[in-house]
């Protein structure tokens, strides 16, 4: 059970995330909906403690996650795996060292220097390319995949991290829609089959319906719904998305739904 | 009133014109800012040259072709002592290999330290980085005479001194480098719950070694260069040979060793050159 209790972020005087109070039972799927700078990726951030809170604690467990520092902090960044838009890859390195970083918090530091690393964790690295479809890339360059494909050893890379929970920061918004389909699909199966909690920010509304239990919708910094998606009205929806409720609901380029194959649902 | 021709114009006609449009005809302030700067400099010149008494130049010119004689006119090239001559130039080779990896692997701990990105304590960078600024600000040459009074005469000083500046260049260069690198890869590294030297391993090195590498190799380069005049102040390698031979007139043996000189800093151009390219290389596979 993740528990946020009045979680807030400020920079400066701008309130990035306010007074933040969500409880998240283990193995959900969570889907943070809302504008652009409505706050969604300084919350996934302020999670992972990639970003320090401002006030406020994070409990997961008995564990206040907004107090830890030093090593406790990197084992909680371990168990609180995070995948990017933008992926986030060395790209200098190769794919299965990019999956073997997930490791680094738990090997020692004469290792993670020389970089060797025991043929279990490159096996274990290789099951997780393998379950992304993507073992046949390992020796490449991350830098020479395609933006799909990174996302996928991005994921491969969580998951060589045994995680907890995973956070996903707009995973599919510099996708196109087929490989946004691959990449909510296979987070939705490691949702399933894991029961991992996945919390995934999602610029698109259709996608968050599709895929999600659970709906959160954010504007400015505050949480404005919190529910199933059969919930979420479309008028609700238009409140949250304000002057981006078009792009948001109508928007092919991010969205999971191949026209072709499943229309787009109509909301505008 | 038509178009007159020009020759048409008389002395009153101009004075009228030039009282009614002053500006247009340029009044003597006009003229001192135009020329001024041109005097000035023509002064300047003409006075430091007789300042450092250009007329020895003249009565120079009769040794200076008697020195040009010497330089191309080879005598007794039976006795020129080349085992002699080819250890200088190694031992230079061996100095500028030494200093600058002693001052590429200095500068890969100080580089990060000056870097504003990882050293996140704005007073232990700002010291870091004044030190380095002392290091750089002496010359290499300097620090050449400084290391021979503390190490005495021989290669080990010219080695010294190249770390020395190099430590100060390249660390500089290096943190500059780490500076500019992608935010985002560092990230990706830090959420997985890696400690800060295995964010500098995965996050930093993949993305900066090339540049380091690349940099490092020009200073080989240049250390080469720069490791022939280090001997001239005594700190070993080949220009200790060059200055003796010089003092003692033998201007044809000079002539010879720095001929060679040039071939060896050809061929390090030419191999730093073929290993930048094969790293670029790799980096596109």
């Amino acid at each position: 059970m993740l528990k946020l209790e009045k979680l807030t972020r400020k920079f400066g005087e701008n309130i990035a995330v306010g007074n933040a109070t969500i409880e998240i039972p283990d193995g959900q799927m969570v889907g943070i909906i809302g504008r652009s700078g409505a706050g969604k990726s300084t919350l996934l951030r302020l999670l992972n403690r990639l970003i320090d809170p401002s006030e406020g604690q994070i409990l997961f467990g008995d564990t206040d996650i907004a107090q830890l520092s030093g090593k406790e902090l990197r084992a909680w960044r371990s168990d609180c795996a995070m995948i990017f838009q933008q992926f986030n890859l060395v790209g200098r390195l190769d794919v299965i060292t990019n999956v073997l970083t997930g490791r680094l918090h738990t090997i020692p530091t004469w290792r993670s220097m020389a970089q060797v690393f025991t043929p279990r964790e490159r096996a274990f690295a290789i099951q997780a390319l393998d379950r992304l479809g993507m073992a046949h890339t390992a020796l490449q360059k991350a830098e020479t995949l395609s933006g799909g494909q990174q996302q996928r050893v991005a994921i491969a890379r969580a998951l060589a991290q045994e995680p907890k929970i995973l956070l996903a920061d707009e995973p599919i918004a510099s996708l196109d829609p087929m490989n946004a389909k691959i990449v909510m699909d296979a987070l939705r199966d490691i949702n399933k089959q894991d029961g991992i909690t996945v919390i995934c920010n999602l610029h698109t509304l259709d996608t968050a319906r599709q895929y999600c239990d659970r709906i959160i919708g954010m504007q400015d910094g505050r949480i404005v719904f919190d529910g199933t998606p059969d919930l979420l009205t479309t008028a609700m929806a238009r409140e949250i998305y304000g002057a981006e409720a078009h792009e948001a609901f109508n928007e092919a380029a991010t969205s999971t739904s191949i026209p072709a194959a499943q229309p787009v649902r109509e909301l505008a | 009133m038509g178009i007159a021709s020009l020759s048409a114009l008389d002395e009153t006609q101009v004075a009228a014109v030039r009282a009614e449009h002053p500006g247009a005809f340029g009044g003597i302030g006009h003229q001192i800012r135009r020329w001024a700067p041109w005097a000035i400099a023509l002064v300047y010149v003409i006075g430091s040259l007789w300042y450092f008494e250009i007329w020895k130049l003249a009565d120079a010119s009769e040794r200076v072709w008697d020195l040009l004689r010497n330089f191309v006119v080879w005598r007794d090239m039976a006795d020129w002592q080349y085992a002699n001559i080819y250890k200088g130039i190694a031992q230079t080779l061996a100095m500028a290999f030494l200093g600058t990896l002693m001052g590429t692997i200095g500068a890969l701990f100080v580089g990060f330290l000056a870097a504003r990105n990882v050293m996140r304590i704005p007073l232990l960078r700002h010291v870091v980085r004044r030190f380095l600024d002392i290091l750089r600000g002496v010359d290499q040459l300097v620090w050449g005479l400084v290391f021979v009074r503390a190490v005495g005469l021989g290669p080990l000083a010219g080695v010294l001194a190249i770390f020395v500046s190099d430590l100060g260049t390249l660390s500089k260069l290096y943190s500059e480098a780490i500076e500019n690198i992608d935010r985002k890869q560092v990230e990706g590294i830090r959420s997985t719950g890696a400690g800060p030297l295995a964010i500098i391993r995965y996050g930093y090195i993949p993305q900066v070694l090339p540049v380091f590498i690349s940099q490092s190799l020009y200073f080989l380069e240049s250390n080469t260069r720069s490791a022939t005049i280090l001997g001239i102040v005594g700190a070993g390698g080949i220009g200790m040979i060059i200055i003796e031979r010089f003092r003692a007139s033998l201007y044809d043996q000079v002539a010879f060793v720095v001929l060679n000189v040039l071939v060896l800093i050809f061929a390090i151009d030419w191999l730093s050159k073929r290993i930048r390219l094969w790293l670029i290389g790799v980096r596109h596979d």
